[in-house]
Formats: C-alpha cells, sequence, structure tokens
C-alpha cells in the first residue's frame, strides 16, 4: 500500500498554463532576456569590436567610466532629475487630486485639462517647450519682460547652467498629470465611513488628512514615487528632442549611451553605461515589484 | 463573397511584392543606392544624375533610399556590416572614408578606371584623400568652401571694407556692434558650426602644419597654441560681437539674421546658398577668414562623394555607376545647378563665386577637410562642444582643454 504525498504527474492541470505560456515567454526570452544578456557581455568589450573583430578588455570600460568626467555629469543630472520628480509631481499631483476630488460643478472638466499633457508624446511636448524657451521670441521669456523682469530671461536651451533644470521642468509638467490620475484612482478607494467618522470625531481638516487619508493613500504614494523615479531614470526623448543631445551639459545616463554606442560606434562603452542604468533601474523596479505583491498578498 | 475578393487581392499584392525582391525581368539588374541627400535642392540634382544614368544603362534600374544626414552617420556603420549591403552609399573623404576602408567593408573601385583615368580626372590632392594604402576607395564628385559669408547692404550702408587682418575684422566688427547689427551670426545650437572656427582660427593663428598634427592627434589639446584659439574665440563673445543668443539657434535660423541684415557676418560653407532665399541671394557674398600675419592660409574643403561596400550585392553595376560619376558630364549635371566645384578638374566653375572660391583654394598653402572629417568624429564633437563651452565660460579653458586632452588620449590610442 502506497502512502505519502502523491507523486507529481503531468496532466492537463499543470501542463495547460505553461502551453499557454510558450509562446509569449519564448518571445520575452528572445526580445528581452537575450539581449540584456548580450548587451552586458557587449559592455567587456572594445569600441566597435561588436562590428568588427571581437576584443575583450575585462572591466576596462567600468574602469574607464570610473574617471569619465562626462559620466561623472549624466550621474549627477540623473540625480537632479530623480530628486525633483519625487519632490515636485508628487505633493502638486496629490493637491490637484484632492482638490478635484470634491464635487463642485466644473471638477470633472478641469481633472481632463490637466489631464491633457499625458496624452502627448515626448517629441511633441519637446517641440513645444522648445518654442516656450526660444529666447527672443519664446513665450517664457516675453512673459518675463512684459512683467518687467527682464533680468530674468535666459537662454534656457543654451545655456550650460539652465538646460538641465529647463528640461527637468517639462518632465515635471508631464508627471504631474500621471501622479494626480494615480491619486484620484486612490483616493476614490478612501471609504467615506473613515471620512465621516472623523468628522464625527471633529477631527480638523489637517487631521483628517493626515490620520485618515494619507495612510489610506499609502499604496498610491508607493506607486507614484516608484513610477516617477523609474521614469526620472528613463529620461531621454526630451532631452534628445530639445538639446539634440550634442550639448553634453544636459546629458543624463540614456542620452550618454545613446551617443556614445550609435553617435561614436563605442557599442562597449555604450552597453557599459547601459549596464549601470540596468542595475540602478533594476533596484527600484524590485522594491515597486515587490511592494505591489505584498498588496496583493492582503487582498 | 467579399472576404474572399478581400484575401485574393492580398496574395496578389504579396507575390507582386516577393517577385520584386527576388526575380527580375530577364537581364535586368537592380543597383542600390543609399544617399543622405534630404534637401531638397541636392536631392533634385541627384534624381536628375541617376535618372540620366538609367537611360545611358537601360538594364539597371536604380533605387534610391534617402536618410536624413544625421540618421546616415549613424546607420552607415550597421549598413556596411550587413551581409545585405547596398552596393552604393554617399560618404565624405578623407578620415570619415579611411575609417571603414581599414577595417576591410569598402570594395576599391580601381577596377572601374583603366589605366591612369582616375588619375587623369581629380587633382592630386583627391586622389589622396580618396585612396587608403594605395588603393582607391571612394569617387569624390563635389566640392565647395568655406568662407566667411557677409551681408553685402551692411557693409555697404556702414560704409566697411572687407577685413584682410584679424584687426581689421575686430574694427568691422565693432562699427557693427555700434550700430546694432550682430557682427558674427552662428547657429550653434548645431554645435559643428564651431568647427569651422576652429579651423581656420587654429590654421591662422598656429599654421596649417600645427593644424594637422592637432587634428591627427599627434599634439596635446593643452598645448598653448591651442589655448591662443580657443582664447581668441571667447574674445569675439567677450567683446559681444557674436550674435546673443547664439547657442540657442539652429545654423539655418542664425542665415536667417544674416540674410535680413540683423547681422553682419557668417563663418559657414557654401551651401548657405542653399537655404537663401532668391531675393536677397545676390546680397550675400564671401571673403577669405582674416589673417593673423602668417604667410599662407589654409581652407576648408570638403569633398562629398560615393563608396562602394565591400559586402555589396551588385558590384558590377556598382562600378558601372562609379566609371559613370567622374565623367565630367555627370560631374556637371550634379555640381552646376547647386554652384558647388565638380572634383574632376575637367569641369569649368559653374559660375562667378565658384570661379571666385576655387581661386581662394588654389592660393591657399594647404586644404583641410573639416575638423569632423580630418579628426575622429567622437574627438571633433568633443572639441567642438568645448570650443562652444569656452565660449560660455572663458575663465575656464584651461580645465576644458584638459578634459579634452584626456578625450585625445583615448580615441587616438591605436
Amino acid at each position: 500500500m502506497k502512502t505519502g504525498t502523491p507523486k507529481h504527474t503531468w496532466n492537463h492541470q499543470t501542463l495547460a498554463p505553461w502551453f499557454f505560456l510558450a509562446i509569449p515567454l519564448l518571445m520575452y526570452m528572445t526580445w528581452v532576456i537575450v539581449p540584456i544578456i548580450q548587451s552586458m557581455f557587449f559592455s567587456l568589450t572594445d569600441r566597435d569590436s561588436i562590428l568588427f573583430q571581437r576584443q575583450f578588455v575585462g572591466l576596462g570600460n567600468f574602469i574607464r567610466l570610473a574617471t569619465d568626467p562626462t559620466f561623472h555629469l549624466a550621474l549627477q543630472n540623473n540625480l537632479f532629475w530623480m530628486i525633483s520628480f519625487v519632490l515636485v509631481p508628487i505633493p502638486v499631483g496629490l493637491a490637484i487630486a484632492m482638490f478635484f476630488n470634491q464635487d463642485y460643478p466644473g471638477a470633472r472638466w478641469f481633472k481632463t485639462a490637466f489631464f491633457i499633457p499625458m496624452t502627448l508624446s515626448y517629441a511633441v511636448i519637446g517641440t513645444i517647450w522648445a518654442w516656450i524657451y526660444q529666447p527672443d521670441f519664446g513665450a517664457l521669456n516675453t512673459l518675463l519682460r512684459s512683467v518687467g523682469l527682464d533680468t530674468l530671461a535666459r537662454q534656457w536651451l543654451g545655456d550650460r547652467r539652465y538646460m538641465t533644470g529647463a528640461l527637468i521642468v517639462v518632465g515635471i509638467w508631464r508627471q504631474v498629470p500621471y501622479v494626480m490620475i494615480l491619486y484620484v484612482a486612490g483616493l476614490k478607494n478612501v471609504p467615506s465611513e473613515l471620512i465621516e467618522a472623523s468628522m464625527i470625531d471633529w477631527a480638523s481638516w489637517w487631521q483628517r488628512f493626515t490620520n485618515v487619508v494619507l495612510p489610506m493613500l499609502r499604496p498610491a504614494t508607493v506607486v507614484a514615487v516608484t513610477i516617477s523615479i523609474i521614469d526620472s531614470l528613463r529620461a531621454f526623448d526630451i532631452i534628445y528632442v530639445m538639446t539634440n543631445t550634442k550639448a553634453r551639459a544636459a546629458e543624463v545616463l540614456a542620452s550618454y549611451m545613446y551617443s556614445s554606442a550609435f553617435t561614436f560606434q563605442d557599442y562597449g562603452y555604450g552597453s557599459a553605461i547601459a549596464v549601470i542604468q540596468f542595475l540602478i533601474t533594476l533596484g527600484f523596479i524590485l522594491i515597486y515589484v515587490n511592494n505591489t505583491l505584498k498588496s496583493e498578498e492582503k487582498l | 463573397m467579399k472576404k474572399v475578393l478581400t484575401l485574393i487581392l492580398a496574395v496578389l499584392v504579396a507575390a507582386s511584392v516577393f517577385a520584386g525582391g527576388g526575380q527580375q525581368a530577364s537581364g535586368q539588374q537592380e543597383l542600390i543606392i543609399n544617399s543622405y541627400m534630404s534637401d531638397q535642392a541636392p536631392k533634385e540634382a541627384f534624381e536628375a544624375l541617376v535618372a540620366d544614368f538609367e537611360s545611358k544603362n537601360p538594364t539597371i534600374k536604380v533605387t534610391v533610399n534617402t536618410t536624413a544626414h544625421e540618421q546616415f552617420k549613424t546607420l552607415l556603420p550597421n549598413w556596411l556590416t550587413s551581409r545585405q549591403a547596398p552596393d552604393v552609399v554617399t560618404w565624405f573623404a578623407g578620415y570619415r572614408m579611411q575609417a571603414f576602408a581599414q577595417r576591410g567593408q569598402l570594395e576599391p573601385i580601381s577596377r572601374a578606371f583603366p589605366g591612369n583615368t582616375f588619375q587623369d580626372s581629380f587633382p592630386e590632392a583627391f586622389v589622396r584623400a580618396s585612396s587608403f594604402n594605395n588603393e582607391i576607395y571612394f569617387l569624390p564628385q563635389s566640392w565647395y568652401w568655406w568662407a566667411v559669408y557677409y551681408n553685402t547692404e551692411v557693409f555697404d550702408n556702414l560704409g566697411l571694407e572687407i577685413p584682410k587682418t584679424w584687426d581689421d575684422f575686430l574694427a568691422v566688427s565693432e562699427v557693427m556692434k555700434q550700430n546694432g547689427i550682430a557682427p558674427i551670426a552662428i547657429g550653434a545650437r548645431d554645435t559643428w558650426t564651431a568647427g569651422g572656427w576652429f579651423d581656420y582660427l587654429n590654421s591662422a593663428i598656429n599654421g596649417m602644419d600645427f593644424h594637422v598634427q592637432l587634428t591627427s592627434g599627434q599634439v596635446p589639446y593643452t598645448d598653448p597654441r591651442v589655448q591662443k584659439t580657443f582664447e581668441t574665440f571667447a574674445d569675439l563673445q567677450t567683446r559681444g560681437y557674436i550674435m546673443p543668443n547664439a547657442t540657442s539657434y539652429s545654423w539655418q535660423e542664425a542665415a536667417t539674421l544674416l540674410f535680413n541684415g540683423q547681422a553682419g557676418m557668417y563663418l559657414m560653407g557654401q551651401f548657405i546658398k542653399d537655404v537663401a532665399p532668391a531675393e536677397v541671394r545676390d546680397k550675400i557674398d564671401f571673403f577669405h577668414f582674416p589673417s593673423f600675419g602668417l604667410p599662407g592660409y589654409a581652407v576648408d574643403t570638403p569633398i562629398d562623394g560615393f563608396m562602394v561596400p565591400a559586402n555589396a550585392r551588385n558590384k558590377d553595376a556598382a562600378m558601372k555607376f562609379m566609371a559613370y560619376l567622374a565623367t565630367p558630364e555627370a560631374q556637371a549635371l550634379f555640381t552646376v545647378p547647386l554652384g558647388r566645384l565638380a572634383a574632376n578638374k575637367n569641369v569649368p566653375p559653374p559660375n562667378d563665386d565658384a570661379r571666385r572660391g576655387l581661386e581662394m583654394v588654389l592660393g591657399a598653402e594647404g586644404a583641410m577637410q573639416f575638423y569632423d572629417r580630418d579628426a575622429p568624429e567622437e574627438m571633433a564633437a568633443r572639441g567642438m562642444d568645448a570650443l562652444l563651452e569656452a565660449m560660455q565660460n572663458p575663465g575656464r579653458i584651461p580645465q576644458i582643454l584638459a578634459t579634452l586632452d584626456q578625450d585625445r588620449v583615448r580615441i587616438h590610442r591605436d
């Protein structure tokens, strides 16, 4: 007589999911996993050796990264993007969402208006903002001059000191509505009983916000922060469209990777930059995935 | 029924596509040319040239794939390594061609020129710029010159003379500045516009030989002579002679300022005339870059032309096309409408401008190809960016040059 756990058998129940997953998995392997591994491998090769005979340089490309001032600048700019993307769009997006969460005439209309930047592609946004920033007849400097602030008018995209800042403003302009939508959805999930209970207890608006609403919005905040950080690391389109990636002052990891690999055919070095960017992004993605899995378990 | 019809139609379309890609009609050959001539004027001139070639070679069908200039530069290395390479590609002479020739990615084109026909058709300097290790890999088609283009109306109104020396140039600039006209237009959002300034200033201040040594990577950028070049350029900005907000303008946008008289002078290639509106074209003239007192002078004269990839599939047709392109008739067909100079020495200059351009070049002690053709592309890109950074931060020039020299050591290491 046999005892113990039943032996694992292949039947319809266990095979079916693999059958359905087979094609997507295969495609994922071919188009995502294999290229990632390939880039890691390329990052150990010299200059344009992908196209010609392959020459291993070990960690040579990474050693060069450590002393490359342009790479340091790109890292610094990326950090600047990241910090700005957390500090500005999150509170502003939340404030707008809170504001429009109340019922009053036109709230829906305003919500839509605020959402519109999200629907535009980065290329379009970059082109429009390049006009706004045009130093001689662009909207921004014209506005500054019309209110007597001539001294504040700048070459926003032509002066190395302001370039990155000007680009981040554009990124934020696009990011705020995204965060707003996340919070609008989050606010819908705050049970009205809790709000009513806090009102019965005579909690002030601020107490209600910090002790009831904000804790209930924790999942939305985690998503908003991680998505914003990942978006800040992806910043490339705006920079490419607005600066031609020729001026090194605004360089970030993605644009430096692009110009190294594709403009100057230094595929080894470009791959090394890509690997670093991958590792940084992966860290944040793991935090994000981990958090989503946890909240799913709770449900 | 409708579905059946759609299906039949789809199959027919697909079949015709396959037939087009595979089987050719008997004796028909296909010649695939990848071209960067995306601007209207050169594109039309090239189309006329291709049509003429087809009429002379009825068995060859030419397909031209045009890609915008900047994208073309990115894609070319991939095409050249692909097993399905195009048969002919447009490109630049000198270093930019050699970079591919030394990797064995180009097909020598000598067999299209039996005997000494190549050497007889082109000036010796062009033969050199088209060769690598005693083999010819490049077919020169047209060339042009860089010079200081100026608005004659501005000069006439202010009673200005064409400056011969750098001091004259500064004096002329000062007068324009006092009269509310930007002396020097430069669309420095396109960093390559700084490349012309780098070439002309460096060769005029330090001589042609030094310039050649520098661009070939033999002299450090920290050399005091290079510093002088950078300081001289930054000085123009400090004096307020460079148009305001220059780094926010593309090269064409800055040209508009020259055309309508808001700016007086613009160091540019002859192609500035391609973008000049017809009514101002005659008001725009050029003069040679001012002298710093050295006896000779150098000129920027980039040569454009064609190459055959080593992996080309139809090399016979490609060679026929090369032989055709070298003929005086074919060279004139392309260069005359554009007002450029033909590489073939048997084609006379197409107009008065070109005649004066040619004279200026013939009187020079040496010809440069342009910074990003004389030096590796990455080196030039970093150098031009550095020059613009120096313009905005004159106080940091020693640090800027120190960083630039680290790049030189790395890029020129082999």
